[in-house]
């Protein structure tokens, strides 16, 4: 929906419209879900599993059941039904043998949270630990222990995916573009490396948390931090078979998700939970502990990239093999591997082009979507191999990523053609290079150097990203006129803190030529009184539902226009509106006030017509195909976001130690709906990339026990780890069928910052890096290798 | 807390002893907190009852003079140590080392007391403390014991305070006032983290000595060094102490490397002149 | 135990469990449940409050070490139905994402500016060090505290290209 209004000419688009649902989360008074109390509410507390793959031989509840105050026991064996998103693989708890470490083996719903975990201590569990399947990269290997030995049984979406019964492949993804072949043997040098990344926790500050009521008679409620009302009810009706209408999700407000609240989590354990305990309200909050290990966490990568590239820098083939390690159930990781799949380039276009990617289960807690899905990870591969390959050649980087860069005319992986209104990744690299003085040291920079004894490097690295997302997403945006002539919103993409609902806001506003503060959206969702949205990832919220928006608005005011026709007896042609009522152009003194008709206008007599006013917009991506799955050719893409990081960074030539000294990031957002907003997403996105770069991620032991569960050993960034400098643009390359010409940038800023942050290190101190995260050891490690002669230069392998 | 314990907040020394020796081995001492609590909440002790010294007057205070030295009492926090005038202009070491303590939160509650008695490896001020020759005064219904800090710990986290012991004062000597010093803390991220190596070096025209944590089970410190030893001779007396082990958070090999690096920094400082 | 204490102004005389620490007895025995609970165990800052005029995270005090204690919890800043200063920059300069943070950040610098009126940026960055704020990447946080003690040169910042 391309306006193409001049961002001046625009009221309410581009600016920085306060958030609507600050003043409640600054004063305390926001509920999230742990904030609920019901009375005679119970609280859950779990056992969880201590192995990686143990067969349970025995379960003792006896002593737990008759604790005083305990009101239920349950374990896997009492739950005879299966979740999954795309993959119906999982059991709500563990069933005869546990998949993963800390996965739930028993739950209790008490009186207190202490009874309950009193409770849970007494229950008693004989485990036959069992040789776990922990590296993904040996999915081929012979005799492997297999993690769902009934895959072939699993029911799961067949036009989409693609698992392989018998081994631990819980998706294949194939991608064919070209003849990678041919392309191999016209190249004039080959390049394979292997690149890596961790799993890793999304941290939202609320933890994942659910409060579930399953009363007699089958009526469920339930009250849950999650990404989406209206997918937790989906899901919860598919897996137990009970009717839509018959289970209402509510989401107060929500603390954060990144893409670990998509989905279902704990939703139906308080649900069964509730049901044994004869309809009690359950809560069950996770620990931190239990936000590490039994609620999800982003899959690790082992990305295997071979590049064949002209002389003069032209890469015309890439074979790429990526094994994602998805941990014991398949959730969205299934789906990352798809969506991954078809974009592993970044944005780069490749003519000949062939992805292997296979999800691959292993005895480790599991992986679902994350903030850019699956991007972050096969980006750091691909950003490290661009430097590397320009560095072989002799080109430099940034000049060897503009040779390469997705432009008009350029045809994607899955065969979809660029145009002129899908964004330019070229104008954020050159942004960006400029913002860092790209290519060479500044005086100040020189004399830094001097003074510290450390090395600066620069690099400029690029990263695209479009929803993921099924063809058929669809949302609505329902306004309702209130008797002032102020509309409330009903609208079901979850609020998790994006700042959606204000651009939302601003977008109606400016279609109805309305203050802002008359428009309202409630932060809560309920699907009881919400209409259908599918969920909040994917950064297709903006333009989906900003799309509705506009429809709806659009509605409203025809209908406003149809009681005022009406009422004014005039043709509808002849009316305009300003912000508080509808009149005759010609004859302006003619008019009647949105307030008048809000619920129904009533002439001077007293007769009256039309009714309360309400007004719907429905949108739908549109054009989109499923890929063919022999070579991934099709259209999954609604929009392409581009960006680019320019990364500064300094490092200590002998301890590897190092710091970012600037970062500055450049989206094409098409157009900014809310500056501020964008600001926000840009760098809280950035800052969560270099978390993933510097210091994140899981680390196990040998038997699948993992190492590092809470923020002791699993550090995130605070204040003091930001860059020095940051700095955001905004590039507008309209999308045509964008809100105002607006796209996402929900996800993007993470995406590429680890690329930037080792490609960087690279240049200041001549290290190879191909593991993430990079933590000065990393770094020092590395250089004690190169001093070994070991990081060298290497001649490009010429065929 | 999922489990349950008593509480008792005894207001003088004498009750405190009392309350110890009735309740031998299932009471617990709590300070700042910030340990117990951490403890409490992962289910990893079980105490009976948790004794608050908190109340106690006679545990208060931070007192300097030339002939004693300093002494801080057992409930002193961390802030009030780093912000204290006799602290920062006699012992900076030290001032420097509580800073280093975890976040603006936990050192407005963490007592430098608690933070030894942890007994930790990687604990902060001990690593400072060891290396200025501080000594502990133990004290119970029996007497109060003085002994060197670096005699205190006795394995991981384990440390020769016995059940109904309670450490009263940390002693640090007047032939330290004014030393020289350096500090460094390697951590994984800029913001609160745990020590993976810290090494401080005290020195005077007498003595120099280097303490290190998170490099053997417990904190450690070289033997006395001359005020002028090389810096070769440095690194081997820190090599015959210094142990360090693989795990989550470090390799031995960077620890090792990380040490003597350090090591190099401070003393390069110290006899630059750039050094206190 | 019987323990009297005095929050955002008001005094409260409860019976505490001696198990309890602050952060739950302030959420459920005093239904204040502005404050957060993010990892129980002193490393997020979630949970921050003002003890005695001095930040504290909640979940590692026993509510019955606050017995006679002053506290100031997210609940308090604003003063008869009137943002405060710091949360009025808050707002405008949207340092509030998820808000799950929120209340512990506020506290944070609440304390610093009552200490230090006019803190530089590195002060604020040392300030609000043992909060975590996993959406904003802390920018708009730092420059609401600037805005709050009037330092703020320029709003926003999102440059066009
Ligand atoms: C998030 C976080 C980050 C941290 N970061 C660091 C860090 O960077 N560096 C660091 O060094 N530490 C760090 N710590 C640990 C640090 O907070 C503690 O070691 C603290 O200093 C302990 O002091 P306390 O007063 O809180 O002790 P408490 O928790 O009250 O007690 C600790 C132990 O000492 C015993 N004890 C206390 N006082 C006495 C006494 N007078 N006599 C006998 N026994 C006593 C207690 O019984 C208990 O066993 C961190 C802790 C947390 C939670
Ligand atoms: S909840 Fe208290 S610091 Fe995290
Ligand atoms: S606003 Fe979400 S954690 Fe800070």
């Amino acid at each position: 929906m391309l306006d193409t209004i001049p961002s001046k000419d625009l009221k309410h688009i581009g600016k920085a419209v306060e958030r609507d649902d600050a003043i409640e989360k600054l004063t305390g008074q926001a509920l999230y879900t742990g904030d609920l109390e019901f009375t005679g509410m119970l609280h859950a507390k779990l056992l969880r599993s201590p192995y990686a793959r143990a067969k349970i031989k025995s379960i003792d509840i006896s002593k737990a059941q008759k604790l005083p105050g305990v009101h239920a026991v349950l374990t896997g064996k009492d739950l005879h039904y299966r979740v999954g998103l795309y993959l119906v693989d999982k059991h709500i708890m563990a069933k005869h043998i546990t998949r993963h470490f800390g996965e739930a083996v028993a739950a209790v719903a008490a009186e207190t949270p202490e009874i309950a975990q009193k409770a849970v201590e007494l229950i008693k569990v004989e485990y036959e630990e069992l040789t776990p399947f922990l590296d993904a990269t040996k999915v081929f290997d012979k005799d492997v222990p297999l993690v769902h030995p009934d895959l072939g049984r699993y029911s799961y979406i067949k036009e989409v995916f693609t698992p392989v019964p018998g081994t631990n492949i819980a998706n294949h993804t194939k991608l064919r573009k070209g003849d990678v072949e041919e392309g191999f043997r016209k190249s004039d040098y080959i390049f394979e490396r292997e690149y890596t990344n961790p799993n890793v926790q999304h941290v939202p500050m609320e933890t994942h948390i659910a409060i579930g009521k399953w009363d007699i008679g089958d009526r469920i409620t339930i009250y849950t931090s999650a990404q989406s009302p209206f997918t937790v009810r989906n899901l919860f009706s598919f897996s137990f078979g009970i009717s839509h209408s018959n289970i209402r999700v509510i989401t107060p407000y929500v603390g954060g998700g990144f893409g670990g609240k998509a989905g279902i989590g704990l939703e139906p354990l308080v649900c069964c939970l509730s049901k044994a305990a004869g309809g009690r309200h359950v809560k069950l909050q996770a620990t931190r502990e239990e936000e590490f290990s039994l609620l999800p966490c982003r899959s690790g990568l082992t990305y295997r990239i071979k590049t064949g590239v002209k002389k003069n820098g032209k890469i015309i083939a890439q074979k790429m093999t990526m094994f994602w390690d998805a941990g014991a159930y398949a959730d969205y990781a299934v789906n990352v591997t798809r969506a991954s799949g078809f974009s592993a380039s970044g944005p780069y276009e490749i003519e000949n082009a062939w992805v292997d990617a296979y999800s691959v289960y292993t005895n480790k807690p599991f992986g679902t979507a994350y903030r850019g899905f699956g991007h972050v990870e096969f980006s750091w591969g691909v950003e490290r191999q661009m430097n590397y390959i320009a560095d072989q050649l002799s080109i430099d980087p940034f000049e060897f990523r503009k040779i390469n860069a997705i432009k008009p005319g350029s045809k994607t992986m899955t065969g979809e053609v660029i145009t002129d209104h899908s964004g330019n990744v070229t104008k954020c690299m050159e942004t960006v290079a400029k913002a860092i003085n790209y290519g060479k040291l500044t005086a100040g920079e020189k004399a830094r150097e001097q003074k510290t004894g450390m090395k600066i490097g620069k690099s400029v690295v690029a990263l695209h990203k479009a929803p993921a997302m099924p063809s058929m997403t669809g949302t609505v945006v329902v306004l309702k006129l209130n008797e002032d002539a102020s509309v409330t919103v009903n609208h079901a993409l979850t609020e998790i803190g994006m700042g959606t609902y204000t651009s939302l806001r601003q977008i109606i506003a400016e279609v109805l030529k309305w203050p802002v503060e008359r428009i309202r959206i409630p932060i809560e969702n309920d699907t009881d009184r919400d209409p259908y949205d599918w969920q909040t990832v994917a950064s297709k919220g903006l333009l989906l539902s900003g799309n509705a928006a506009i429809l709806a608005a659009q509605d409203l005011l025809d209908k406003c226009y149809d009681i005022a026709a009406q009422a004014l007896r005039a043709m509808k042609c002849d009316l305009d509106h300003d912000a508080e009522k509808v009149f005759i152009r010609h004859k302006q003194e003619s008019f009647i006030t949105f307030k008048q008709m809000s619920v129904g206008y009533a002439y001077p007599n007293g007769n009256a017509i039309c009714g309360p006013v309400i007004a719907v917009g429905r949108y739908i991506a549109q054009g989109l195909t499923n890929l063919d799955k022999e070579n991934s050719q099709g259209y999954p893409a609604i929009d392409w976001t581009y960006g680019a990081h320019g990364v500064i960074t300094e490092v200590n030539p002998k301890t590897g130690a190092f710091n970012v000294i600037k970062v500055a990031s450049a989206y094409d957002v098409g157009r900014v709906i809310n500056e501020e907003s964008v600001r926000g997403q840009a760098i809280g996105g950035m800052i969560q990339g270099l978390g993933t770069a510097m210091c994140e991620g899981y680390i196990y032991n040998k038997d699948g026990k993992l190492l590092n569960p809470s923020f002791t050993d699993n550090k995130i960034p605070t204040a003091l780890d930001m860059p020095e400098e940051i700095e955001c643009f905004a590039v507008e390359t309209p999308q045509v069928d964008g809100p105002f010409g607006a796209r996402g940038v929900g996800e993007h800023s993470m995406i590429a910052v680890c690329g930037g942050v080792g490609n960087a290190i690279e240049k200041a101190v001549g290290v190879d890096l191909t593991h993430m995260p990079i933590r000065a050891e990393d770094v020092w490690k590395a250089l004690q290798k190169k001093s070994e002669g070991q990081g060298k230069k290497l001649k490009a392998k010429k065929k | 807390m999922l489990q349950n314990f008593g509480y008792l907040a005894p207001k003088s020394l004498a009750e405190l002893y009392a309350v110890l020796k009735k309740n031998s081995g299932k009471a617990m001492i709590l300070a700042g907190g910030t340990d117990v609590l951490v403890n409490l909440h992962n289910g990893c002790m079980a105490p009976t009852t948790l004794v608050d010294i908190k109340k106690i007057a006679e545990l208060g205070g931070i007192k300097y003079d030339k002939k004693n030295g300093l002494s801080i009492g057992a409930v002193v926090t961390c802030v009030e140590v780093a912000e204290n005038k006799d602290v920062i202009k006699h012992y900076p070491l030290i001032a420097k080392a509580v800073g280093e303590i975890g976040s603006p939160q936990l050192r407005n509650r963490a007592t430098i007391a608690g933070n030894i008695c942890t007994g930790s490896p990687c604990a902060d001020s001990s690593c400072a403390l060891i290396a200025l020759g501080a000594s502990l005064e133990l004290s119970s219904a029996d007497g109060v014991r003085t002994v060197f800090l670096k005699d205190f710990f006795i394995g991981p986290k384990r440390t020769q305070i016995k059940p109904e012991e309670v450490l009263t004062r940390i002693l640090v000597p007047a032939d330290m006032a004014g030393a020289n010093f350096g500090m460094n803390k390697l951590k994984r991220i800029k913001g609160h983290d745990i020590a993976l190596v810290s090494v401080a070096v005290a020195k005077t025209d007498k003595v120099m000595r280097v303490g290190i944590g998170s490099a053997a089970p417990t904190p450690i410190v070289t033997k006395d060094l001359a005020p002028n030893a090389s810096l070769k001779d440095t690194l081997a007396a820190v090599a015959a102490v210094a142990k360090p082990i693989d795990d989550v958070r470090a390799s031995k090999e960077y620890r090792e490397f990380m040490i003597n690096d350090y090591v190099e920094q401070i003393y390069s400082d110290l006899f630059n002149g750039k050094g206190r | 135990m019987k323990i009297k204490l005095t929050v955002n102004g008001k005094k409260y005389e409860r019976d505490a469990s001696e198990s309890k620490n602050l952060l739950h007895f302030i959420r459920e025995d005093l239904g204040l449940t502005g404050t957060k609970e993010g990892c129980g165990a002193g490393e997020c800052g979630a949970c921050t409050v003002i003890m005695n005029g001095k930040t504290v995270n909640s979940c590692l005090v026993l509510a019955v070490e606050a017995d006679g204690a002053t506290i100031q919890t997210v609940e308090g800043e604003a003063k008869n139905g009137k943002l405060s200063k710091l949360q009025t920059a808050f707002k405008a300069n949207h340092a509030v994402q998820c808000g799950f943070c929120t209340a512990g950040m506020l506290m944070s610098s609440r304390a610093l500016l009552n200490k230090n009126p006019k803190p530089t940026v590195d002060e604020i960055k040392h300030a609000i060090e043992g909060n975590f704020c996993r959406c904003t990447g802390y920018t708009q946080i730092i420059e609401a505290v600037q805005d709050a003690s009037g330092q703020l040169k320029k709003k926003g910042g999102l440059k066009r290209a």
